[in-house]
């Protein structure tokens, strides 16, 4: 009678086996492309990470990476985590079938499939599952094929493993805009429609630093700060008329009747103006008014939270606890303020700017 | 509700952060979270420290005499809610002795009941068909004509 490997044994006694024998079917699978299509590698600096993208072939190059196009490095020779990438259709791969077909949540969780070691989640957009190996820092992400990739995670990809790996690493990846200067940053929370975009491309347009305008990753050791994830930005075709600036830099033109316009920052004049990031010294929670004149008042630490983590830990698979305690500790550590955005967009880099000189001249125990 | 019950916070399905006498409480099952403020606030630290229905009256009652009529109802109003949307439930809090809240956790002194702020948009976002119900944003983003 043959006897299980040691490893074996752990996988399924701890209810790995399921999902570590999926992963590792994908990554033969992943390795099978590369072979066959060739391997393009990227390297990036992402949250103070270095992370390298292993494509199987082209077809998802530019989808797949082209958002992180500023921090491009090519310091990441021993990567922190490596993430495979690699689609049926143009390689002719094809991953294992999965079992799962009825076991999945909205988020995507595939039931049996989710440990802490192994993460497992069916993508319903694309039709594809990222894999995520905790243990060594390593995520396969595949595709049927790079044409179901919608344009959204064009404009920030591969959210849900960044998201897992930063939540391991004391990081935040955030639902929230981040602008700021030479003073430090403000953090602009709330969920889709509550002024976010506009509000970071008022700032960015006057000349402001611009870390993100939908997801950004915070870290509070051993300061208080931000870092920039995308350069994109995504503006409802409504709300193009008030960045004119920004029309060359649409990458949809043609598609805004049914899609926002996902404007690529990197690729214009608005290039300088990213950021790696900033200090954090504020939290904002955006409201549109519809009165012309932008104003800030105080807002409780309790209002960023629910502005801030619901948003954030929901949108996300896996998405819990951790989120919200961290958040928590965010709120209390900086100011919170309520924006009232006002018509006249100039206002609002003006309010904001104000509010980061004052944040400079008062010690920050003070400002808390 | 017996006076003699004891709750604890539903937990792993609720996760909770009280700061500067605001709370927070996320059901993580229903997407729905809530804010608690004024008197709410001393009720929910009072319950997630293991008193009793009965401990947290008497506790508050001793804190505010002047309001004694007021407590019993309002404390049953409240756990009635909290419980009704599963973020307390019947059980022992595993800590040996119940410890009230420092002064400094607590909220003003004044007895100033409030209820249950319920806030129910980040549900509708988790119920939402993820393929049908979305708009050209992608998930989480509802269309603006679909009703959940």
């Amino acid at each position: 009678m043959s006897t299980a490997p040691a490893s074996t044994i752990e996988a399924a006694r701890s209810g790995d086996h399921l999902p570590r024998s999926f992963f590792e079917d994908c990554q033969r699978a992943f390795e099978a492309a590369a072979e066959l299509v060739g391997e393009f590698d990227q390297c990036f600096q992402l949250g103070g990470y270095g992370v390298r993208l292993r494509f199987a072939g082209t077809a998802l190059l530019e989808n797949m990476s082209r958002a992180f196009a500023p921090a491009a490095s090519a310091s990441a020779h021993v990567p922190d985590l490596t993430i495979c990438l690699w689609d049926s259709e143009s390689s002719g791969c094809q991953p294992p079938r999965p079992q799962w077909r009825e076991h999945r949540s909205l988020r995507g969780e595939v039931e049996g499939y989710n440990t802490t070691r192994f993460y497992t989640v069916y993508e319903h957009e694309s039709g594809g599952f990222t894999l995520f190996d905790r243990e060594r820092n390593l995520a396969n992400v595949w595709v049927p094929a790079a044409n179901r990739v919608p344009y959204w995670i064009k404009g920030s990809p591969l959210r849900t493993v960044l998201y897992w790996w930063m939540g391991l690493h004391q990081r935040q990846l955030v639902h929230a805009a981040a602008v700021g200067n030479r003073s430090g940053g403000v953090l602009i929370a709330g969920k889709s429609g509550s002024g976010k975009s506009t509000t970071a491309l008022a700032c960015l347009t006057a000349g402001m630093q611009y870390a993100g305008d939908d997801y950004v990753i915070v870290d509070q050791e051993p300061t208080t700060c931000v870092y920039n994830l995308y350069n994109t930005a995504k503006v409802c075709a409504n709300h193009l008329h008030a960045f004119p600036q920004l029309r060359d830099l649409i990458d949809n033109p043609g598609k805004l009747d049914t899609e926002k316009a996902l404007i690529f920052l990197s690729d214009g004049a608005f290039a300088s103006r990213i950021v790696s990031g900033f200090p954090l010294r504020s939290v904002l929670v955006p409201r549109v008014t519809g009165l012309r004149d932008t104003r800030l008042k105080k807002a409780s630490p309790a209002l960023a939270l629910a502005a801030l983590a619901p948003t954030t830990m929901f949108a996300h698979p896996r998405g819990g606890e951790q989120d919200f305690k961290r958040v928590g500790d965010l709120v209390r550590a900086i100011p919170c303020y309520l924006l009232e955005c006002g018509t006249d967009l100039q206002q609002i880099p003006l309010t904001i700017t104000a509010l980061l000189e004052s944040s400079c001249r008062e010690p920050l125990e003070a400002q808390a | 509700m017996n006076l003699s019950t004891q709750f604890r916070v539903n937990t792993p399905n609720v996760t909770h952060e009280t700061i500067d006498g605001e709370t927070v409480i996320v059901n993580l099952v229903s997407g729905n979270y809530y804010s608690l403020q004024g008197t709410g606030v001393l009720i929910w630290l009072l319950v997630e420290r293991g008193f009793s229905v009965e401990a947290v009256i008497d506790w508050l009652k001793h804190r505010y005499p002047s309001k004694a009529s007021e407590i019993e109802p309002c404390v049953l109003s409240l756990l009635g809610q909290l419980s009704e949307e599963d973020l307390i439930v019947p059980g022992a809090v595993p800590s040996s002795t119940p410890e009230a809240p420092s002064m400094n956790e607590s909220v003003e002194g004044r007895f100033e009941p409030q209820a249950l702020q319920k806030f129910t948009d980040m549900q509708e976002l988790l119920l939402l068909d993820p393929i049908h119900e979305v708009d050209s944003a992608g998930w989480p983003h509802k269309k603006s004509d679909v009703t959940v």
